[in-house]
């Protein structure tokens, strides 16, 4: 038994790296510039401000430890920054493979942009201002039409502005490249698998080592780690979710239990049909049917039974009781939202393992010594019926972990689930990819203790040897 | 053992005569057809173009002509292409029972018109039974587009999880670890060709993939892919075939197929399945319902795929099998022809619960704003703006009502299969 749990805890470990895969895969995937995200308040423009956070952060690093790309690609793009530059190289080699000349058209592209801005504003403002948008436009056109007509513009613009001294011959060069890099594209380049070794120093390496050492990355809305962002946030969580728990065990047990003694009994009938409706309606509505009608005066005085969403206020010298009040005031409702349907699900389980257990011989055996009912019942019968529900229970805490995103958003707690929500519509990539190996990790931990219990409980169970078919 | 002989008649005559006894599972049964009707002929039922009409002596039947001009076979006349039905002339007019479609503005009923008082509209004909929301569209057309959805997705994404499931869970169960023989060319013939058919299909596409996310085309890009990568699997497996034939090349390898899916299982089971649909519904950058369904589908095969290969470790130990295996028929016609179809009746009361699942995923998803267009009209996001203003109570009690009867009738159908079913039903009957 110990030996098969040490397994278990053991491969952990490749199911947390392929899980890890999956988050960093969906983090490059993810629209937007990180770099943006992480440092746009301090003045991104500044010459070098862009690749000193991007540096910062580890952004000019390749994403993994190697790639494999159409061999027209240069194992150097990552260092090109910002990323719009990057990606309009990328997607012109996409389109033609001749990245020697695409490089030049860059570099030349650049020295213009960097001339465009040194132009005196005293010869004609405004023309300053058209050469300069239309450079800028350059910097991110990839569509060969686009690039035809935008270098025609500043061609032209070069003739007739009064800036023509500054780039005469220069946009001749620049069209002169772009006609190059089209005459000359090697699309037998792109069809050529080309595998690039980056060896340690990588973003996903420096990610991993950073979530061994409970370093989880730098949120992108507020700049703090993310890693003290979760922990309040798993706080509340888990008081919704563990008092939800225990709430729901106290009347399933004695639900269950009395269903299955009195099986078919009139009460039975309607605990059945109670739970099962009860299984069967959204939790989000009945949040949404309770903030609605019972938060508030909307309909009359003699509704609004209950605080309104959030946590509530409580003043700083509150005394501990106090604050204990607001706070579980505030959290009733959702507690009983979350224990509803936890309810209905093992009461149900509860009744169905008592069921079994009620017929086993040794019951009858029990009864025909002329033991006490009771004794008969929660000694004997319900002992033997907890076993399977101890597993459903470790195995259920962390998928009601993920459940309670919705009842945290229509209450307000700043639990996980309200975090999560937030951070994926203010695009936070790190804090989403966080709390999905969080959850992760939450999930196999309960699966490992349900595992653990069940030995424990039935020590005829021999896991690890001959379980398998 | 002789009872787990369903497919014959017998059996299935009987387990027929136990559903139709669960009262509550052909009742729910009934409301499933009515939902079905619903969703089938919603456009009949909320619409804001007549079903029939005249004008200048004209006869026209525009619901059904829209969906000419859908298929591009016709096309409008110019008159009446951005014509507002609900105010033309008319020499003679039948409207749908609601004159309104999910997304049809109705300007002068914005901003929550009450359903029984205060609209202002030409006629009770025109009035709105269960009010309308903060832009003025009709909450009753809302819950019929909704009904669609609804059931596109929960059916959709059930019927995709079940198809992955199936056939995972049956190779699993039916091969286990030694049961997949193949030879070390083919072996590494089948590598070559899915490397190269990642490459060919994603790598060297990805700009043109980008390309297309981007005008909303991205699934078609995607689905080109992977006919690029079967393809070279195809490829492969066709080299491999005429190399075995000519080099009798035939050193025979084992797959261990038990253990290769009962690791992705793990591992889909491990990442709480919400916050990946949420994670990943929110890296579209067009959304809609088709994305919702194909996430949902994906991340849900898995008690399916557990379920039958536990089924079929049962069922390969059973003569009939192993006439079949004597017979010398193929393992693949083993599998799905004799094995499978004998386990897949309990894989029913799975999905059933799956479907009722995965409508109520889409209905979260939706409310919480994720994963459904701007143009699309669901129950969850109906059910959303019942946040935004308290004193609609419409718009949370009824998209509510609809989502659970809808979870309810799936729920049901499956305890009714369940119960209808459970080898041990007979004993119930004492």
């Amino acid at each position: 038994m110990g030996a098969y749990l040490i397994k278990r805890l053991l491969l952990f470990v490749p199911t947390l790296v392929i899980i890890s895969w999956v988050a960093f895969g969906l983090s490059l995937l993810a629209p937007g510039d990180p770099v943006m995200g992480l440092c746009a308040d301090q003045g991104i423009l500044i010459e070098g401000e862009y690749q000193r956070c991007a540096r910062q952060y580890g952004y000019d690093l390749p994403p993994f430890y190697f790639s494999l790309s159409p061999a027209a690609y240069p194992d150097t793009l990552h260092r090109i920054q910002p990323q719009y530059r990057r990606h309009m190289l990328r997607d012109l080699i996409a389109q033609t493979g001749n990245w020697p000349d695409i490089s030049v058209y860059d570099q030349q592209l650049e020295d213009v942009l960097k001339t465009a801005m040194t132009m005196p504003d005293s010869l004609n403002r405004q023309q300053k201002i058209d050469v300069n948008q239309t450079l800028r436009d350059l910097r991110v056109a990839f569509k060969p039409g686009q690039v035809d007509y935008l270098l025609a513009r500043l061609d032209s613009m070069a003739l007739f502005s009064a800036y023509s001294a500054y780039l005469t011959g220069k946009t001749g060069e620049l069209l002169r490249q772009w006609d190059r890099i089209k005459m000359q594209a090697t699309p037998t380049l792109l069809i050529q698998p080309d595998w690039k070794w980056y060896g340690t120093a990588n973003r996903y390496h420096r990610w991993m080592a950073g979530l061994v050492t409970g370093d989880f990355g730098t949120s992108f809305k507020d700049k703090r780690p993310v890693g003290s962002k979760l922990r309040p946030a798993l706080f509340w969580t888990l008081c919704l979710n563990l008092s939800a728990f225990a709430l729901a065990l106290l009347l399933a047990i004695p639900i269950g239990v009395y269903s299955a003694l009195r099986k078919g009994g009139r009460m039975d009938r309607f605990f059945t049909v109670t739970l099962f409706g009860l299984y069967s309606l959204p939790r989000f509505w009945v949040a949404t049917i309770l903030v609605v009608f019972f938060t508030s005066t909307t309909y009359g005085g003699w509704l609004d039974w209950f605080p309104s969403i959030g946590l509530g206020t409580v003043a700083a010298d509150a005394s501990g009781w106090e604050r204990f009040w607001v706070r579980a005031s505030h959290m009733l409702l959702p507690v009983l939202c979350q224990t509803y349907g936890l309810l209905a699900f093992f009461a149900r389980q509860m009744r169905g393992a008592m069921l079994e257990v009620i017929r086993q011989d040794y019951i009858r055996t029990a009864r025909a010594k002329g033991l006490k009912e009771e004794v008969v019942v929660w000694r004997h019968a319900f002992r033997n019926a907890l076993f399977p529900i101890i597993t459903v229970l470790s195995a259920l805490f962390p998928a009601s972990i993920a459940g309670s995103v919705v009842l945290e958003v229509i209450f307000a707690i700043p639990g996980m689930g309200m975090l999560t929500y937030d951070a994926i519509f203010a695009a936070d990539w790190p804090v989403v990819f966080s709390v999905l190996i969080l959850g992760a990790l939450l999930t196999m931990l309960g699966i490992w203790v349900s595992d653990l219990l069940y030995g424990i409980a039935d020590p005829r169970i021999r896991l690890g040897r001959g379980d398998r078919n | 053992m002789a009872k787990k002989e369903k497919k014959n008649g017998f059996w299935r005559a009987r387990i027929l005569t136990r559903f139709r006894g669960e009262r509550p599972a052909v009742w729910s049964l009934r409301l499933l057809y009515v939902f079905l009707f619903i969703a089938l002929f919603g456009d009949f039922l909320a619409n804001e173009k007549p079903l029939f009409c005249k004008i200048d002596g004209k006869t026209y039947f525009p619901i059904l002509y829209q969906y000419g001009v859908d298929l591009g076979l016709a096309s409008w006349e110019p008159s009446l292409i951005r014509a507002r039905w609900r105010d033309l002339e008319y020499e003679s007019v039948v409207f749908a029972p609601i004159p309104y479609s999910a997304t049809s503005l109705d300007t002068r009923n914005t901003h929550f018109a009450h359903p029984f008082r205060g609209q202002q509209v030409k006629s009770k004909r025109f009035w709105h039974w269960l009010g309308t929301d903060q832009l003025g569209r009709d909450v009753a057309a809302g819950l019929i587009a909704g009904t669609r959805i609804a059931l596109l997705v929960g059916l959709g994404a059930m019927a995709l999880a079940s198809l992955i499931g199936l056939f995972l869970g049956t190779m699993a169960g039916y091969l286990g670890d030694r049961g997949l023989r193949t030879s070390w060319l083919r072996l590494v013939l089948n590598i070559a060709g899915f490397y190269f058919g990642l490459f060919y299909g994603f790598i060297s596409r990805a700009y043109l993939i980008g390309a297309a996310n981007l005008e909303g085309n991205g699934p078609a890009a995607v689905l080109t892919g992977l006919c690029w990568l079967f393809g070279m699997l195809l490829l492969a497996n066709g080299i491999g075939y005429l190399l075995e034939r000519g080099l009798r090349l035939r050193k025979p390898v084992r797959i261990p197929v038990d253990i290769l899916v009962m690791r992705s299982i793990e591992i889909m089971e491990s990442i709480p399945g919400l916050l990946l649909i949420l994670a990943l519904a929110a890296l579209i950058r067009k959304p809609s319902v088709w994305y919702v369904m194909g996430i949902i589908g994906l991340v849900g095969w898995t008690s399916i795929a557990q379920f039958v290969r536990a089924e079929m470790l049962k069922v390969r130990r059973q003569t009939y099998i192993e006439a079949a295996q004597a017979l010398g028929l193929r393992a693949s016609r083993i599998m799905f022809r004799h094995a499978l179809p004998n386990a897949l009746s309990p894989v029913l009361i799975l999905i059933a619960f799956g479907v009722a699942r995965a409508i109520l995923s889409e209905a979260t998803l939706s409310f919480l704003g994720i994963g459904v267009g701007p143009e699309e009209v669901t129950w969850g996001k109906l059910l959303s703006e019942a946040r935004s203003n308290f004193n609609a109570w419409w718009l949370a009690v009824f998209p509510g009502v609809a989502i659970f009867l809808m979870v309810l009738v799936f729920n049901l159908l499956g305890e009714g299969l369940s119960d209808a079913l459970d080898p041990k039903g007979d004993e119930k009957g004492e």
